[in-house]
């Protein structure tokens, strides 16, 4: 598995980045001006304007819109594809990304939002050939079969790992009661949380 | 979504000032006003984003009179896992909280986001389908079409019911809601949180435009006061009750000496049931007493065609949370 370029220009990026060619790209659109008397609140948008990000631990600066979700910004605009869109409202768990090292709908997330957070997303439990113990586990153990709910579960089983150490079953059902995998291989996944937490990654 | 303007105030006093603006939505977490705008139901101009004032707005604390506050921007997560919440007083509280939706959800959703969002109602939040409350036709929809999941009582020209858990155990509380906006400040009981006589043309609850609820404060409770949270749903984890009820009892020996009943997912606000609580008072707990209150709890319940189920379910749901608080 091979890191995603920081800085490269994807088919995607380059489409979307195409259209939007001669926005400002200082960052800050004041929108709001009052008539007089006390400050200001800071806004932005509603065209687009830059922000930083900091994913995976390097800041990253990304042009967003003020709509533009968090998944949405991850996947089309810093080409990090591992969360996915598939239900889009929160009710999947395929989107799952830590925020602050919260499980968190990355769907629902306005970009914007996401500013000052520190964000952990599936590809920063990999380096070249070295994979997070969890990651091994999922594939030694059978974790997937579509493969596509597996990112945002990966992401609430560290979670899980993180805040629990060795969890119970109960506790691996409860942190990962918001991941739903239409094949159903829960039994599995919940396998390999059991064996990282046990050590066993060989 | 519709683009709009995304506003970050640096204090209450900009936030109300933006939120003053025509058009304007206030938002915390966001989860319910991001899934309605990508549905088109809500397009707002601008969006005021109060989590920059997480400082103020967020967070428990006990009064030194032994009050508790809840920042509006508490999430779900911190009141489950909070020190002054494992009070018997908040077991009903905290129990709807940590079962609401999913850890993802729990992890960003706000207490005062749970209480306010919007019906889950199929029909007002698709927007191919032209209902009353949405304002975009002439009837309830639900009343005649599917509505299984929909109100069993206090409805009358719409259907919807109130989605929050955590509504239902802050009204048995008796708990109090500050709000701001323009110069003034509020504080009121949450009854007044929601309307009396919920209509179609009536929204969720009774904010004025502009108006930010801040925090939410629970009276100190006596000593003897327990409370408890049940409800029922189709699935374990990951789903909205179809039914539920919280209880405050306190006990005065072996007999009730105070009881609130507040059933919710049953109309389209929680609903105090203050006669099947009164029928509870001097009373030793037994599962007699308990099924007669419960019925009282659903007397006049009017049910549509496809959700009868949830009399005997909600009965049996109001039983499970006297016992449990009467333990």
């Amino acid at each position: 598995m091979s890191h995603p370029p920081d800085h490269g220009v994807s088919r995607r990026s380059f489409l979307k980045g195409s259209a939007v060619v001669g926005i400002a790209s200082t960052g800050i659109t004041a929108a709001t001006k009052a008539a007089a008397g006390p400050p200001v609140p800071e806004s932005f948008g509603p065209g687009e304007h830059e922000i930083t990000l900091l994913v995976n631990g390097k800041n990253k600066l990304v042009k967003v819109e003020t709509r533009t979700t968090l998944l949405d910004a991850l996947r089309d605009r810093m080409d990090l594809t591992g969360a996915k869109k598939i239900c889009d409202r929160g009710a999947c768990g395929g989107c799952t990304v830590l925020v602050d090292g919260s499980p968190t709908n990355s769907c629902l997330m306005l970009a914007m939002d996401a500013v000052g957070t520190e964000l952990r997303t599936v590809e920063g439990l990999s380096n070249g050939d070295d994979a997070h113990p969890l990651l091994e586990n999922f594939v030694k153990c059978d974790a997937l079969q579509c493969g596509f709910c597996t990112p945002g579960m990966v992401m609430s089983s560290i979670a899980c790992l993180e805040k629990r150490g060795k969890p119970s079953p109960d506790e691996m059902r409860q942190d990962l009661s918001g991941n739903l995998c239409r094949c159903g291989t829960y039994g599995r996944v919940m396998e390999a949380i059991g064996r990282t937490a046990n050590g066993g990654n060989k | 979504m519709k683009p709009f303007t995304y506003i970050v105030p640096k204090s209450l006093d900009e936030a109300k000032e933006a939120a003053a603006q025509p058009n304007t939505l206030v938002k915390g977490a966001g989860l319910d006003i991001v899934d309605r705008m990508k549905e088109r139901l809500q397009t707002p101009q601008n969006i005021v984003n109060l989590l920059p004032l997480k400082a103020d707005l967020a967070g428990i604390s006990v009064e030194a009179n032994g009050d508790v506050r809840i920042g509006a921007l508490t999430t779900l997560t911190e009141i489950e896992n909070h020190e002054a919440m494992r009070d018997p007083v908040f077991t009903a509280l905290v129990k709807a909280a940590s079962t609401t939706g999913t850890p993802q959800v729990r992890n960003r959703g706000t207490i005062a986001g749970n209480i306010l969002q919007f019906t889950r109602c199929w029909y007002v939040r698709s927007e191919a389908f032209h209902c009353l409350h949405g304002g975009r036709g002439p009837t309830c929809l639900a009343m005649t079409g599917q509505n299984r999941y929909h109100a069993v009582m206090g409805w009358s020209d719409c259907v919807r019911v109130h989605p929050s858990n955590v509504a239902p155990p802050l009204l048995a509380l008796d708990a109090e809601y500050s709000t701001v906006i323009g110069k003034e400040t509020r504080r009121r009981k949450f009854s007044e949180l929601f309307p009396a006589e919920p209509r179609a043309e009536n929204p969720e609850h009774t904010l004025q435009e502009g108006e930010i609820v801040t925090a939410i404060h629970i009276k100190k409770q006596a000593a003897n006061v327990r409370t408890a949270y049940a409800e029922s749903r189709e699935k374990e984890s990951f789903d909205w009750a179809t039914t539920a009820c919280s209880v405050r009892i306190a006990m005065d020996g072996n007999k009730i000496a105070a009881a609130d009943i507040v059933l919710g997912a049953v109309a389209p606000v929680p609903m105090p049931r203050p006669k099947a609580a009164a029928m509870l008072i001097g009373k030793e707990p037994s599962k007699r007493l308990f099924l007669r209150v419960a019925d009282m709890a659903f007397q006049g319940a009017a049910p549509l065609a496809h959700n009868a189920f949830k009399l005997p379910i909600g009965k049996a749901v109001v039983r499970d949370a006297l016992e449990q608080a009467t333990r």
